[in-house]
This record gives structure tokens, sequence and C-alpha cells, in this order.
């Protein structure tokens, strides 16, 4: 069973790890720092769906810093999949995401954005370790996760949002660790994204 | 079966619209069984069931 100390900002892990895991560790162990935010994060602990991508956020880099671990990400297996020139890819992650899958295979990749907003800031400041054997990846606290998924739920009706894959990732996660985790922290960030009503969605 | 066509097809949109109700209802439900299911079994037990869903979409690789 999965233990989880708050604490600590630790999850001890005891899962078979998926192809999708490995993926995302090996690209993951190329990096310095990160965190892992959305949908996998929900993945990870359990949730039963694929996924196309990964989300990761980065702290900025200069163009040498970048031009390097682009170099290594190359070396490595993966490609770009959003741009096939350094300069343009830097350019284009100032302002959007890029994305890196396995060299030749589109899909599942990697969502690589830089850190910007508060929430990034709050989400790589008090990121999780998650340890899985001799493995680790880094993600976003849970209780914004929670919020966050309620928040990207798109507009609708009860019943449109009762099959909304976010709301079933926040239910998910949720579930997982209701016992665990600061539900004043969590209602916070449930405040700050101005998704109350969609609290009822997790219980 | 005779063959039907397209302009035939009548759709109850009401009974459809219940049918989704139900679907998502059952959906959620799911997701809380399946979370009970992770707190009670290993973690080798859970993930080794969900890997078959995912490995089955994303090949081994590297």
């Amino acid at each position: 069973m999965m233990e989880y100390y708050p604490d600590k900002k630790e999850i001890i892990l005891d899962r078979e790890l998926s192809n999708l895991d490995r993926l995302v560790i090996d690209f993951c162990n190329l990096l310095d720092s990160y965190v892992l935010v959305s949908g996998y994060v929900s993945i990870l602990f359990g949730r039963s769906r694929g996924t196309e991508d990964v989300d990761l956020l980065i702290p900025l880099m200069s163009y040498p810093q970048f031009n390097k671990l682009w170099l290594k990400i190359h070396e490595n297996g993966f490609e770009c999949v959003t741009n096939s020139r350094t300069d343009d890819a830097f350019e284009m992650l100032k302002k959007h995401a890029i994305r890196f899958s396995i060299s030749g295979k589109p899909t599942p990749n990697i969502e690589f954005k830089i850190i910007k907003t508060d929430l990034d800031k709050y989400s790589f400041g008090n990121r999780i370790k998650v340890k899985m054997g001799k493995e680790s990846l880094f993600i976003s606290p849970l209780e914004m996760q929670i919020a966050y998924k309620l928040f990207l739920a798109a507009d609708g009706t009860d019943e449109e949002l009762m099959s909304d894959k976010d709301i079933e990732d926040a239910r998910h996660l949720y579930k997982i660790f209701k016992d665990k985790i600061n539900k004043d922290e969590l209602l916070i960030f449930i405040n700050k994204l101005n998704v109350k009503k969609r609290l009822k969605w997790l219980k | 079966m005779v063959k039907m066509k397209a302009e035939d097809v009548k759709v109850d949109l009401e009974e459809m619209k219940k049918f989704k109700v139900e679907n998502a209802r059952e959906r959620l439900k799911f997701i809380d069984f399946w979370a009970d299911y992770i707190k009670t079994h290993s973690d080798k037990e859970w993930s080794r069931q969900q890997n078959m869903l995912i490995d089955s979409q994303i090949p081994e690789n590297l």
C-alpha cells in the first residue's frame, strides 16, 4: 500500500512500472529539476485511463543551458515533436509548451513548459518526491492538483461535468488521499480557482 | 435484418439524455470502487491491472 508522508513531502509507491512510467522516468532523469503536473499525477496513483501527453514544468533557463539539454534529450532517444531547431524551440518555450517524444513515436509525448505563474511556482516549490524502488519522480502537491483538476473541467451543466475526465481525475486523487491531504490548503486553492461549486464532485 | 437508411433512424433524445446521465453516474461509481480497491490491495496488485490498460496503448519502448 502506498505511504504518504506530508511533512517529508514524500510518497513511497511500490507499483509495477508501466511503459508510460518508464518513459516519464527516462525523460525526467535527463532533467536537473522539474515538477510533473496534471493528468499523469492521477495515472501514477492508479487512475485507470491512458493519456496522450504528460505535463511537466521546468524552471526558466538560458539559451546555452537549453541547448545543452536539447542535445542531451536527443542523444537519449527522444526528439522534439513541435520544433526541429533548437533556437525556434527556445523562442516558442517562452510563450508556449514544446513537446518531446520517443524518436519516431509522437504519442505519448512530454509537454514541456516553463514555470511562469504563481501556481506553477507553488507546484515546483512544494513538489512531492514519489519514490518507486530505485526510481523517483517529483509531482505537484496533491491539494493543488485536486483543485486544479476541478478548475480544468470544461464549463457545462452538471450532466456534462459528471463525465468530464478532469472531474474524474480530481475525484480519484481525492478518494485515494483524502485521509492525508491538508483540507485547509485544498480549500484555499478551491477558493483561489473559484471552483467551490465543483467540490460536490469529490464527495 | 433489413438494412436501415440513416434518415429512417429515430432518436429519442430524452432517452439518450437519461442514458448519458446514468452512464456518467456509473463511471463515478467505478472511480470510487477502484479507489477503494487501490487502498485495500498492494501497489503491485492494482498496478499490474492498471498496466494492462496502459501498456495496451503504449508498447514497450526505448
